[in-house]
């Protein structure tokens, strides 16, 4: 099977683990995802416990079905952050744990920088411009002397948040995205919500206000699915494009939970397509938080000595990508 | 490109995110003919909003900005309705290209009359709100001359506000765009933009301005709360 290594991931809802080869293949990966009742959102302490108590099967679950024997493994490397305290810790515990009865290297790993180099990985991008977007993160990112760079970003709600709080304000079950998609895609009438800009920003919060009111108002749930879609979508294709103006990258990538959205997937094809940019989605079922982000941008850390001591190996709440140095780039 | 005509030729100079720029001639004089083309991937309904409001605004604000004082094209012509602004040409090539390109010296210089020309804008109750290295314009763009005339473009986003807040905003994204787009020199051109800055306002106001600065750094996603 050759060298792989293994991630761990656990910032949010999902509690994963998976395996990778040092070429670039995904051997296994496994999945729990925590779900909270309808109407409300993910309560850390709670998703936690999910996580603990999904650990021993899925960690089992995905050396097994990876088919690496142990000394194939070259390192142990989990989410340090950014994300929920309790569910962080969670990945962390047994990531050390996994080591130390490995006797392997920990690599603490930036869950952004994982959706980001993972999704480079399966597109086969170089040096792309990334539309990261998902429930922690709503950002334009490109690479440059060093490290990650925001180009821009919400400077409030990410576009994972602004989905989900709409959709349990009207009743479903987090995460929601699917279902505000589903019944926007039955709709074509729009409803003006407040489109706000600023500079290379967005900020959505405007019109998460708008749209509970005009729910609670009697407006249509599709039509508000429709608008807030077509408003808060346009916004960030509207600053990935100002950055792809700025920045002439030839390849554009978008990448995270809300990757998963074919409309916004939709209206970035249309925006490259005036640039000389290729374009690229990463794939559906890696789109979401799971452990192979992890295993291998644990892999391109390990390659050049990123490892943690196991008294350093603990978890970082906050932890913008911008802050971290990333050697395995040039 | 609508309506309006240019007497004789117009050549494409720049295709930018949102608006093209074309030269020609207006009423005798050169001309750069703003056109903010249809968003193809933006609702329709939406899309025509948002480039009538901005074009308003945005000839709004140069005219309101040139009469305060500041360095930035005349205002010849507005036509909302097919989003096209008509101004004056001014020579220079965009600030983006040429940082790489200046000497210490020279770099120092730029962002600090640039710093000095934000905070008149400031000061005469204008935010720009896209202070990005692609809408300032460097005349003169000979690396040993001393005297670097600098002009202000793209209004689009620019609104009417004295708020400490605004104005932090304005300086949050040139120092963005620095570190996003030019961190190579990020650190030694944002810190000449405040010296600049403070010139105008005073040490004072530049404190302040740059303690709300990073108070809205503090406010983004996952910043390090300390």
């Amino acid at each position: 099977m050759g060298r792989s290594v293994v991630g761990i991931e656990s910032t949010a809802h999902t509690f994963s683990v998976a395996v990778a080869s040092i070429g670039g293949k995904i051997l296994s990966d496994v999945r729990e995802v925590y779900t909270p009742p309808e109407g409300s959102g993910i309560h850390p302490y709670l998703a936690s416990l999910s996580h603990v108590k999904a650990a021993p099967r899925v960690l089992r679950d995905a050396l097994l079905t990876s088919g690496v024997a142990q000394g194939d493994i070259d390192a142990v490397a989990y989410s340090m952050g950014p994300g929920l305290g309790p569910c962080l810790r969670v990945g962390a515990v047994v990531a050390r744990s996994l080591a130390l009865s490995l006797a392997k290297p920990i690599v603490p790993v930036n869950h952004a920088i994982g959706h980001i180099e993972l999704g480079c990985l399966l597109t086969a991008t170089e040096d792309p411009l990334v539309l990261l977007v998902s429930g922690g993160h709503s950002m334009v990112v490109a690479f440059s002397y060093g490290r990650w760079r925001v180009l821009g970003e919400t400077l409030d709600l990410t576009l994972g948040q602004l989905l989900d709080q709409f959709g349990r304000h009207a009743g479903l079950s987090s995460p929601c995205g699917m279902q505000v998609e589903g019944a926007a895609s039955k709709s074509s009438r729009f409803i003006p919500l407040p489109y706000t800009v600023k500079g290379n920003d967005v900020s959505f919060s405007g019109i998460l206000t708008t749209a509970k009111k005009l729910l609670d108002g009697g407006a249509g749930f599709e039509d508000i699915c429709f608008s807030i879609q077509e408003t808060a979508f346009a916004m960030m294709v509207e600053v990935t494009e100002r950055a792809l103006a700025f920045t002439g990258k030839k390849e554009v990538m978008i990448v995270g939970g809300v990757a998963a959205n074919r409309r916004l997937a939709r209206m970035m094809e249309l925006m490259t397509r005036r640039h000389s940019a290729s374009f690229h989605v990463v794939p559906l079922r890696f789109s979401g938080d799971c452990g192979s982000q992890i295993a291998w941008t644990g892999h391109l850390a390990h390659s050049k000595g990123v490892t943690a001591p196991v008294e350093e190996a603990l978890t970082r709440q906050s932890w913008r990508l911008d802050q971290v140095d990333v050697p395995w780039r040039d | 490109m609508p309506s309006a005509a240019s007497e004789g030729d117009m050549r494409v100079i720049y295709r930018g995110a949102e608006a093209d720029l074309l030269r020609g001639r207006w009423c005798g004089s050169d001309a750069v003919f703003k056109f903010r083309r249809p968003l193809i991937y933006r609702l329709k309904v939406l899309d025509d909003a948002i480039r009538r409001q901005r074009t308003a605004r945005e000839a709004e604000m140069i005219h309101d900005a040139k009469r305060s004082g500041a360095r930035t094209p005349l205002l010849y012509f507005v036509d909302p309705a097919n989003a096209l602004i008509v101004m004056q040409w001014v020579k220079g090539r965009r600030l983006k290209e040429a940082v790489s390109s200046l000497p210490p010296e020279g770099l120092e210089r730029v962002f600090a009359e640039l710093g000095g020309e934000v905070a008149r804008l400031h000061a005469s109750g204008i935010m720009h709100g896209d202070l990005t290295t692609s809408n300032v314009l460097l005349d003169n763009d000979d690396d040993k001359s001393n005297d670097k005339e600098l002009n202000l473009i793209d209004f689009g986003l620019a609104i009417r506000t004295t708020r400490l807040e605004d104005r932090a905003v304005d300086l949050r994204l040139a120092k963005e765009t620095l570190t996003g787009a030019h961190s190579e020199v990020a650190s030694k051109a944002y810190a000449a933009l405040l010296e600049g800055y403070g010139g105008e306002v005073g040490p004072g106001e530049v404190r302040d301005v740059t303690r709300q600065v990073a108070e809205i750094e503090r406010r983004g996603r996952y910043a390090r709360v300390e």
